[in-house]
């Protein structure tokens, strides 16, 4: 169980807080839309192979103040994730991101290839495709906003908000979706397909069966752009595949990394 | 106690089965329940009811914006209120009002307002609203998270737009403007602004920080809208600001009619459309993440619209009597409608009452008769309350004979050619 951690970034100000737990090469998690959902059980996994670091981005859970801090383009974000390697003392790093924490992932690997050694994509947001599309994440109905970020939705109330009374958990969720509004408000395409040629590290992109929000078809999309990069699917899951397969999640990481391989799924 | 006549402008032929057919009133409404011919007939009937009730003797006329909405077919304000500048002469043209955050560069708003003003020879009333999470988020694509900050940024840039008399340049985070230099400038500078707010506690403070008429724009009625208005007043003695009932706004459904009978027969339907049909919205458009802000959600004010458990979901379950004993309605004879409006003042301690008396899918002769009844048997002894009290926030006009004669239609000219 790993603590909530903080440090000042000399360079901009800001202040980060962030896991890190376990040894080995570094792996950078950059979260979804709900930021990190405490120590998860997929990052323990992940730590028993890697030095796991899983920061808050700005705008996000301890972070939400900071949301005004950065801009809304690429370059902030990015800059702010140097920011943190740079203070951390790490050179290179493999990176794993889901969601919008994929694209911000994405857009590190594009502009600063020296730094990342491999990266996982999964349900990447940045992408817009006319005909795939996707549900709008942010006109869900204000009772059950991320119900649909589940394949299953009783999973809302089992990672998120706990019943009716759970103001603190319904203000978190608001916050955090508020945070991801900022940067892919109205429409999720962030520019990302014009850098995503630049990307070097070897790459893998994951889509989860059963998420709304990214449909299976932005796969093939990102793989597209991405060269030499491979394509699976994760069954049983949602947007926020990590909560729901915390094994088949961990599994896609650490073997890619470790050996390139993309893990044979069975959910 | 002063009273503006205010028409929302439904859509008046939306289906009876329109709330089971279709899954918002607002946002992704269907367009093919729209008919630009009937349209044509709608915004006119509409037109000559807000001049109908200027000559009836109201101390305003008021229009709002809404976009993609079959309730508010009003996406310029500025359309409508420049057209009533033309034809009226002593009444307050009540803009409540253009959601100044949408608008790039906000000196738009800031020309057209001005524009309006010195067309009406000052009698416009600014409103700056918000706006709402349907229009402002899901219509127009403004980014909530950014939204407040927007519209803060964009007041202060009209404000001094309207008031600088030099030329300025503007950096901000969201207009950049070498060049600010407004023409025309508004003849009252500025015009009384009224914020038009739901339950945004944050919009309370900046209301008494700029001495500004906080317009609580409910169609829950009075006795709802109760606690949220002794919010507001508690919230001005705690900043230090004094008393004063013309600082208040709010907008209420009235219905008048011979007897109390009359005005269930006469409006019940139109009613029973408008909680039914007009307030029909999607639940997961009323709420953008980021549009209400964080103390706002702590403290619990729930929206309006949207939901099984909202104020506007609950009047379709609701008799024609419980409409009334609950305040979402003041309705019935001049007698019963003088004693509940007593009620709304006392409750709401305001001093300015939105007329919301065209409602719902309501044809023009009763809209007619009921502003008519109001206006003659009702205000008149409502007049005096507040009395004692200094109203800041009207409008100050030029001198009458400063002021120039609309010029009158001539029926039956020729409309083009001739010899």
């Amino acid at each position: 169980m790993a603590d909530l951690q903080t440090l000042d970034l000399a360079t901009s100000g800001l202040t980060v807080s962030y896991y890190r737990q376990g040894s080995g090469e570094p792996l950078l998690y950059l979260h979804h839309v709900m930021g990190v959902v405490g120590w998860e059980d997929a990052l323990d996994k992940l730590s028993q192979s890697f030095d796991v670091i899983a920061p808050f981005a700005p705008g996000w859970g301890p972070n939400k103040d900071e949301l005004f801090e950065v801009d809304k383009g690429p370059l902030d974000v990015t800059l702010h994730n140097i920011d943190l390697l740079d203070a951390l003392g790490i050179q290179e790093t493999h990176v794993a991101g889901i969601g919008i924490g994929a694209w911000m992932a994405a857009e590190l690997a594009a502009i600063f290839p020296a730094r990342v050694k491999k990266l996982v994509v999964i349900n990447p947001i940045g992408l817009w495709l006319e005909d795939t599309q996707g549900e709008d994440p942010f006109a869900q109905h204000p009772m059950s906003p991320t119900k649909i970020l589940f394949a299953d939705p009783a999973n809302r109330e089992k990672y998120l908000v706990s019943g009716m009374e759970d103001i603190e958990g319904a203000v978190d969720e608001m916050l955090n979706l508020r945070a991801g509004a900022k940067f892919l408000w109205p429409i999720p395409d962030t520019g990302v397909d014009k850098r995503l040629g630049r990307i070097s590290a070897p790459t893998l992109i994951a889509t989860s069966e059963q998420d709304p929000i990214v449909p299976a078809g932005y796969g093939p999309a990102w793989q597209a752009k991405i060269a030499g990069s491979e394509l699976t699917t994760i069954p049983g899951a949602g947007h926020l595949a990590e909560l729901e397969q915390p094994d088949v999640v961990c599994a896609l990481i650490r073997d890619f990394v470790t050996s390139g391989k993309v893990a044979q799924l069975t959910g | 106690m002063k009273f503006h006549w205010f028409n929302l402008m439904p859509w008046p032929h939306l289906p009876e089965d329109f709330a089971e057919k279709h899954r918002s009133v607002w946002v992704d409404v269907d367009s093919r329940l729209y008919d630009p011919v009937k349209g044509h007939k709608v915004y006119n009937d509409y037109l000559d009811l807000l001049e109908y009730a200027a000559e009836l003797g109201f101390d305003g006329i008021g229009v709002n914006e809404h976009h993609q909405n079959a309730y508010g077919m009003m996406p310029s304000p500025q359309l409508m209120a420049s057209t009533l500048a033309r034809r009226t002469k002593d009444i307050s043209i009540l803009l409540l009002g253009q959601s100044i955050a949408l608008y790039n560069p906000p000196t738009r708003v800031a020309e057209e307002m001005a524009m309006i003003d010195v067309i009406s020879g000052g009698r416009l009333i600014s409103g700056f609203p918000v706006g709402t999470s349907m229009d402002d988020n899901y219509a127009v694509g403004a980014n909530p998270a950014e939204l407040r900050e927007r519209y803060r940024e964009n007041h202060d840039l009209i404000r001094r737009a309207w008031s600088d008399p030099d030329v300025f340049a503007w950096n901000g985070k969201y207009n950049k403007l070498r060049y600010v230099n407004v023409w025309p400038r508004p003849i009252q500078n500025p015009p009384p602004i009224w914020i038009p707010g739901g339950g945004s506690i944050e919009t309370w403070d900046f209301c008494a920080e700029m001495d500004y008429n906080y317009s609580y724009l409910s169609f829950s009625g009075y006795l709802r809208g109760a606690q949220l208005m002794e919010g507001f007043w508690a919230r001005m003695e705690e900043l230090g600001q004094e008393f004063n009932p013309y600082q208040g706004a709010f907008a209420q459904q009235i219905c008048v009619a011979e007897t109390d009978e009359e005005a269930q027969r006469l409006y019940e339907p139109h009613v029973r459309y408008f909680f039914e049909r007009c307030l029909h919205v999607y639940p997961g458009f009323a709420d953008a993440p980021g549009y209400r802000t964080e103390p706002t959600i702590r403290a619990g004010l729930a929206s309006q619209v949207g939901g099984s458990s909202s104020s506007s979901q609950l009047a379709t379950q609701l008799s024609w009597q419980e409409l009334i004993d609950q305040g979402f309605i003041v309705a019935g004879s001049p007698d019963s409608v003088v004693s509940q409006m007593q009620r709304v003042a006392e409750t709401l301690k305001v001093g300015h009452i939105v007329c919301l008396q065209h409602i719902g899918n309501m044809p023009v002769e009763k809209t007619m008769y009921n502003t008519k009844l109001f206006a003659e048997e009702v205000i008149p002894k409502l007049r005096p309350i507040w009395s004692e009290y200094e109203d800041r926030w009207s409008p100050d006009p030029i001198a009458n004979d400063l002021m120039s004669d609309p010029r009158p239609i001539r029926s039956g000219a020729p409309v083009a050619g001739g010899d």
